[in-house]
């Protein structure tokens, strides 16, 4: 599907305008939604999380990629729904409470979305209830807690420990990440999965779901 | 004869080897406040002996709007009821990518320059220095948001290329009057890191950022001063690029994300690393002894020049007195330096 090839490079070259022109069309030629997702949509963002991974991308173009494809997925969206194409699954993510950084978390969130996840965001400074409260209220399969100080790492301990209170920890599994977290960190607070970046992340959440493609 | 610490300093950016590695160690509101508890009522810059003097203001000058809020001479309002020292963005100053709206501030305000007179004459003895923080790329994001200047970077490149001349414009118009007073360098301060690589990549720093930082940094190095810059992260690939626009001193010198041991032996004579001590990992969480480990280990690193002891950030509220204190009782026992009375007087009491 030559269309859907160049969707996926509009995509990796952060061409919004092209990326929304190529999902009307591809539509338009009654192309499969599903189709349009994987291979236009959730193909360019893997290869975007590939060459930020390996250095050639950076956040300026992780950024004007995700934009295409948001922009591409808000006009699929009502195809998909129509189809009845589910979310690979659902994340609730947030930056854990003290902390007000929010780009590392976004751009988790971007790649997520992305990868064909749900994503719920429930921003900044974020309690350990209101995390609670979410899985309660969304039943996610992961959670995702990010920090950018060591002063506000402690507190995703305190979510894990607020979830198992409130018996829910075996429902969701729950990522962790930020500048000074740390794989040993998150083994020690009994976190499932850690992701040192935006595109390890959306990589994590695939391997907790069991997505092995 | 005994050398000043404003000579030591200078020893060490100009590659000789220093009589002791000199240190300057910052500290936010919560480390400081414990550091406080412990000195009493006395000056703590005499107790902590710094190297550098610290002049002007690293993030410069607030109004108080109530309620936590502090709005900067850009017009940026913060919220600090969370991160109290210098807090989180609040809105976007510029929503367009334009500046035909928005009238920069005075960079030549006197209140900008009010400390320097009585600080020279308090610490002489020292390296004076004269911060500019959010020198350049931070202060465009400030005003822009992070992500849309990211964006702007594909969007609107002219307009990012005028916004960081303006503001380069700006702060040469300050360090032009900085330089009016008898001060050694100028401290700029921009994070263009991440935990792993740049922000914005090299290419786009290369491009963007780079000639305008040789632009400012070229007005101090035209009057014999030295340049300073810290910026946060894994930037270690710019060193070279840095060092070839004039760069003499950088911070924070982060062990997290750089190999310190080799980087300081390959630039040692060309670069001076200031920084190094873990304030991700040995200072939260080590022990007095891991501190002590590190601290030695540093001084051992930079006891050949071109190295200015410091933690790699402002000691944040979740490292102990303890471990505070036991970095610097070493650095003020060094062979070589002689302890001033009320170093002594803490060193004993402690």
């Amino acid at each position: 599907m030559r269309n859907l090839d160049d969707l996926r490079q509009s995509v990796i070259d952060g061409d919004m305008v092209r990326a929304q022109e190529l999902v009307e069309q591809a539509l338009s030629e009654k192309a499969p939604p599903d189709q349009i997702l994987k291979l236009g949509l959730i193909s360019a963002m893997e290869e975007v999380g590939r060459r930020f991974e390996c250095g050639e991308f950076f956040v300026p173009e992780m950024l004007v990629s995700a934009r295409a494809m948001k922009s591409g997925l808000a006009l699929l969206r009502p195809y998909l729904v129509k189809a009845k194409v589910e979310p690979v699954g659902k994340v609730v993510i947030g930056t854990v409470q003290g902390d007000l950084h929010d780009i590392g978390k976004n751009l988790v969130g971007m790649m997520l979305e992305g990868a064909g996840f749900e994503v719920v965001d429930l921003g900044t400074d974020v309690s350990a209830e209101k995390y609670v409260a979410a899985v309660r209220d969304h039943h996610p399969h992961l959670l995702g807690c990010s920090a950018l100080i060591t002063t506000t790492m402690p507190h995703m301990q305190e979510v894990i420990q607020a979830l198992i209170q409130a018996g829910l920890r075996q429902q969701v599994k729950v990522m962790v990440g930020g500048a000074p977290v740390t794989e040993k960190y998150a083994a020690e607070i009994g976190a499932d999965g850690y992701a040192q970046d935006a595109a390890a992340a959306a990589l994590c959440a695939k391997q907790l779901m069991g997505i092995t493609e | 004869m005994t050398m000043t610490k404003r000579e030591v300093i200078q020893s060490v950016l100009t590659g000789q080897t220093p009589p002791y590695v000199p240190w300057s160690c910052g500290f936010t509101k919560d480390a400081l406040a414990r550091l406080r508890g412990y000195y009493g009522s006395i000056d703590l810059e005499a107790a902590l002996g710094n190297h550098l003097l610290k002049l002007g203001n690293d993030i410069g000058f607030f109004t108080d709007l109530g309620d936590q809020r502090f709005e900067d001479v850009f017009g940026v309002v913060w919220d600090r009821s969370i991160d109290q020292d210098i807090g989180n963005v609040e809105g976007c100053r510029l929503p367009e990518p334009t500046l035909q709206h928005y009238t920069f501030p005075d960079p030549l305000n006197p209140r900008f320059f009010a400390d320097i007179p009585s600080s020279i004459e308090k610490y002489g003895d020292r390296f004076r220095v004269f911060q500019i923080g959010f020198s350049l790329y931070e202060r465009a994001w400030t005003l822009r948001g992070m992500q849309n200047l990211l964006m702007d970077f594909y969007d609107h490149p002219r307009f990012v290329h005028e916004l960081l001349n303006t503001i380069a414009d700006y702060n040469i118009a300050q360090v032009q009057q900085a330089l009016t007073y008898d001060i050694d360098a100028v401290y700029f301060g921009d994070d263009w890191g991440q935990q792993h690589g740049l922000q914005m990549g090299p290419k786009l720093w290369r491009e963007f950022l780079y000639p305008v930082l040789e632009r400012m940094y070229t007005v101090v190095h035209q009057v014999g001063k030295y340049v300073f810059i810290h910026s946060c992260g894994d930037v270690d690939e710019l060193f070279d690029d840095l060092i070839s626009i004039g760069v003499n001193c950088f911070n924070p010198f982060q062990p997290e994300v750089m190999p310190i041991g080799e980087i300081i032996n390959k630039y040692r004579g060309r670069l001076t690393f200031h920084g190094g001590l873990s304030t991700q990992q040995t200072l939260p969480y080590g022990t007095v002894s891991e501190v002590a480990l590190d601290t030695q280990h540093l001084l051992e690193l930079g006891s050949a020049g071109s190295y200015i002891f410091a933690p790699a950030h402002d000691v944040e509220g979740d490292v102990t007195l303890d471990n505070i204190l036991a970095f610097i009782e070493i650095l003020q026992s060094q062979p070589g330096y002689s302890k001033t009375e009320v170093e002594r007087k803490y060193a004993q009491s402690g």
